[in-house]
């Protein structure tokens, strides 16, 4: 921005220079107009006149245009903030129409009251008894001079009539200075032949004696005058004789008089003049009063639009502030002094903020610590939003996944897809609370992982999906070491013992025909027979070991459960007849996909122990039912119970507690119910014996 | 009757305000003008009481200069003013061209004094050296209205407009 520029942008916000401009261009302009009508010869009153009109009408006029001006500058600018959707525009357009009407309305209706108040003024002054007067004024001076004039033209008249009758010279003087004292002229005149011979003057009457004779002209008829001389008035008044003589009377009206009737006359002229005027004299009214006026009205929307910015600006500061916050920006306190209520509200605002600020700091400290809790801990967690397209991943997770990308910034889950499809699928589809296993293959080695999905919010309003993931394969190999050890420990005890009958059997023969006894062929007969025996024990164990490693991959399919449970029941007619087998079938007659042979298989090992543990007249119940979206199988017998504090000890393969079989059993079952993604548990009865209950999640037809 | 009236009609409507007459002479026109409407009765009120009145004859000399709008070479002004004094009953009267003293007079009466105003001395202008027709525009003001109370208006007879002759 130029120099020139930046003192313009600040000196246009100095209201001074703008009146300063005014106030210059007004008086140029008067100057002007003045001195151009001086040159056009007007006569001084008029041009006080036209230059009083002038300037009313300009002084009007500008204020009308600044009124104009300012009341349509904010209009226009309300008009196009509304447009452009400023903040408080529509408040503050409602707050400039009421001033504007406030403000305009009364001050128009002041003005035409007023005008037509000042017109009627102005007409009074003019009125008939004002009239009257003034014309009688001008009669009364009219009939002083008339008077006058018929009393000298009279007193000439008689005058000429008694000379006529005298016929000479020196009676014609003597009857003159008679009639002159007689009649009381002020002046008496005789000419003969244009030549003054007798001039009688009243010496009281001092300007009778320098008053310039009549001319020639006139006094060849008889005539009258009157005319102003010496501050009063001379009437004259000349009669023709017939021999061409004149007389010539004369009369002065008293000074003092003529000095009041002057005054009179001056002051109807000036009356006159004033009436002939009077347009002049209303329309400067008129337009003073409406520069006063416009004044008012100017001084009243500028006093409101000062106002409507005062009232609105901590308002609108208020509400900006809103609408950063609403659009994401820290809560912040808006500085304004706190002075009325608009203050009290201002500072209502700050102090929500500055408690806000504090909630927000918690909330902050609450969210570091929850960061270094999720960045120390093992377990994976993914974060996702509520429509499940964007993940974040605390660094456990991260690095399970071999995706570091994902601690700082949130990615969309699609990135996850080409290397982890079924967690990704796992995710996107599984409802909350969903617990279940996978196996994902990272750069490196394969991991083993146990999967979590929860929901955040409500059932009606989730806000956000949390994702757990625990490696388990560490675990799951230590565990898998551990069951390999016990295995084969156990294995190692199953197989000891048919090994030491039958080396003792095989010693015995061996000893027996050293000494070449004669019981060695039944001896050898009876040890054969325990070989086999055993023998064939370690060959069921055997066959037992390889059911249980080759357990055949499930194969579901749509099945009735509750004639599942019926057909099973029905293998174990007459097997006990001191005991009775009952089925109860909650299912509701459902279908539920799952591989029919395997959880017969189980249900039957569930079956064999509940009928081998429980004792005569006792009742075994198998139950098929549905909680919630899972179908649970349920075994209970009436015998002794558990027969080990910890029943997970009963799950593991080759684990018995009956010194016969092969320990697996229940181990199938539980693999059987995991297969199905289910479990299975065991707890002791209601009232005695055992309860399994295997839980199958049902995936319904 | 009624053509009579209709006669009167015309005659009041081709009637002009003011009559103006022109008469060149050597580098001169001479202009007399007339006033043929009644006086507006507050002026001739004034008049009778007392109050010095006027009447404003405004001549302009216009040159037709047919393609371009008329150029004014000139601009006049007639006045011709009037004052009765109440004492003696006698009108004052004086007619002054462009602030100069054209003419002065008396009256005794009213009628006469009115006479006199409505018809004023002869003007004489000076005519500028011409190669295009010359245009004379005349009008007679009487006094100052307001329209709705504010606005001036000039009351006087509407402009006339004569085409000044060739000098002889």
């Amino acid at each position: 921005m130029s120099d020139w520029r930046r003192r313009w942008q600040r000196y246009r916000r100095q209201n001074r220079v703008l009146v300063g401009l005014y106030v210059g261009l007004l008086l140029l302009t008067a100057a002007g107009f003045a001195l151009f009508n001086r040159l056009s010869g007007l006569p001084p009153e008029e041009l006080t006149n036209r230059l009083l009109i002038f300037l009313l009408w300009w002084f009007d006029l500008t204020l009308i245009a600044i009124v104009g001006f300012i009341i349509l500058r904010n209009l226009l600018r309300l008009a196009l903030e509304r447009r452009f959707g400023f903040l408080g525009a529509r408040f503050r357009t409602k707050l400039l129409l009421s001033y504007v009407v406030l403000s305009l309305a009364p001050t128009v209706v002041l003005f035409m009251l007023g005008a037509s108040l000042l017109s009627k003024a102005a007409a009074s002054w003019f009125a008939a008894p004002v009239e009257g007067m003034v014309a009688a004024s001008v009669q009364l001076a009219e009939g002083v001079r008339q008077l006058a004039e018929a009393r000298t033209a009279r007193a000439a008249e008689v005058v000429a009539r008694r000379l006529v009758e005298i016929g000479d010279e020196a009676g014609r003087v003597a009857e003159l200075e008679r009639l002159h004292t007689l009649l009381g002229n002020h002046l008496t005149m005789l000419y003969r032949n244009g030549v003054q011979v007798v001039e009688l003057v009243d010496p009281r009457q001092r300007p009778m004696l320098r008053l310039p004779p009549l001319e020639d002209a006139a006094l060849r008829s008889s005539g009258l005058r009157g005319e102003r001389y010496a501050g009063t008035v001379v009437v004259r008044a000349w009669q023709v004789l017939p021999d061409g003589g004149v007389v010539v009377v004369g009369e002065v009206l008293p000074t003092a008089m003529i000095k009041a009737q002057g005054r009179l006359a001056t002051s109807s002229a000036a009356y006159e003049r004033l009436k002939l005027e009077r347009p002049t004299i209303t329309a400067t009214a008129v337009l003073g009063f409406g520069g006063l006026a416009l004044l008012v009205a100017f001084a009243a929307i500028w006093l409101g639009l000062y106002l409507s910015r005062r009232f609105t600006a901590p308002l609108l500061a208020l509400a900006a502030t809103a609408r950063r916050v609403a659009e994401g920006d820290s809560l912040e306190e808006v500085p304004l002094p706190a002075e009325d209520e608009v203050g009290l509200l201002v500072d209502s605002f700050n102090a929500m903020a500055r408690r806000l600020h504090g909630r927000e700091e918690e909330l902050e400290a609450a969210v570091r610590r929850l960061r270094t809790v999720l960045s120390a801990i093992r377990t994976g967690v993914l974060t996702l939003d509520a429509a499940r397209q964007t993940v974040l991943a605390n660094p456990a997770a991260a690095a399970l996944l071999g995706t570091p990308e994902l601690v700082d910034t949130p990615q969309l889950l699609e990135v996850l897809a080409v290397a982890f499809p079924r967690l990704v699928d796992t995710i996107r589809t599984s409802p909350s609370g969903f617990r279940g296993s996978l196996t994902l293959y990272p750069p490196g080695a394969a991991r083993h992982v146990e999967v979590a999905v929860v929901a955040l919010g409500t059932a009606e309003h989730v806000e956000g999906w949390v994702v757990a993931l625990e490696d388990l394969t560490q675990l799951l190999r230590a565990q898998r070491q551990a069951a390999w050890s016990e295995a084969a420990r156990r294995i190692a005890h199953q197989i000891k013992n048919p090994l030491t009958p039958i080396r003792l059997a095989a010693e015995r023969i061996a000893r027996q025909c050293e000494r070449r006894s004669p019981e060695l062929p039944a001896i050898v007969e009876q040890g054969c027979a325990a070989i086999v025996e055993h023998v064939l024990s370690m060959q069921e164990m055997v066959d037992a070991f390889a059911r249980y490693a080759k357990f055949p991959a499930i194969s579901r399919r749509p099945v009735r459960v509750g004639d599942l449970v019926r057909q099973l029941i029905a293998l174990y007619a007459g097997v006990r007849p001191d005991l009775r087998i009952d089925a109860r079938d909650d299912a509701d007659n459902r279908e539920v996909l799952l591989d029919p042979e395997q959880i017969r298989q189980a249900l039957a090992n569930l079956v064999d122990n509940a009928v081998e543990a429980s004792p005569a007249g006792s009742v075994v119940t198998v139950r098929v039912a549905w909680e919630h979206d899972d179908v649970v199988f349920v075994v209970e017998d009436e015998g002794p119970g558990l027969p080990v504090e910890d029943p997970e000890l009963l799950f593991q393969p080759f684990f018995s507690t009956k010194g016969r079989g092969s320990g697996v059993g229940l181990a199938l079952v539980q693999r059987i119910a995991s297969d199905h993604g289910g479990t299975v548990r065991l707890e002791p009865g209601r009232e005695r014996g055992v309860r399994a209950v295997v839980r199958i999640p049902g995936v319904q037809r | 009757m009624v053509l009579a009236a209709l006669a009167l009609a015309a005659a009041a409507a081709v009637a002009p305000d003011l009559e103006v007459a022109v008469q060149p002479s050597t580098g001169r026109l001479s202009v007399q003008m007339a006033v043929g409407r009644e006086l507006p009765d507050e002026w001739t009120q004034a008049l009778a009481a007392g109050a010095p009145v006027s009447i404003t004859y405004r001549l302009r000399l216009y040159r037709n200069r047919r393609l371009f709008w008329d150029l004014r070479l000139a601009s006049h002004e007639l006045v011709v003013k009037a004052q009765r004094d109440p004492l003696t009953g006698v009108f004052s009267l004086v007619s002054e061209m462009n602030r100069e003293i054209l003419a002065s007079g008396e009256a005794d009466s009213l009628e006469e004094a009115i006479f006199w105003v409505t018809h004023p001395p002869s003007a004489e202008l000076a005519l500028p050296i011409r190669h295009e027709p010359l245009w004379l525009f005349v009008r007679a003001e009487f006094l100052t209205r307001y329209k709705l109370l504010v606005i001036p208006s000039t009351e006087g007879t509407s402009w006339v407009q004569k085409a000044v002759p060739e000098s002889p």
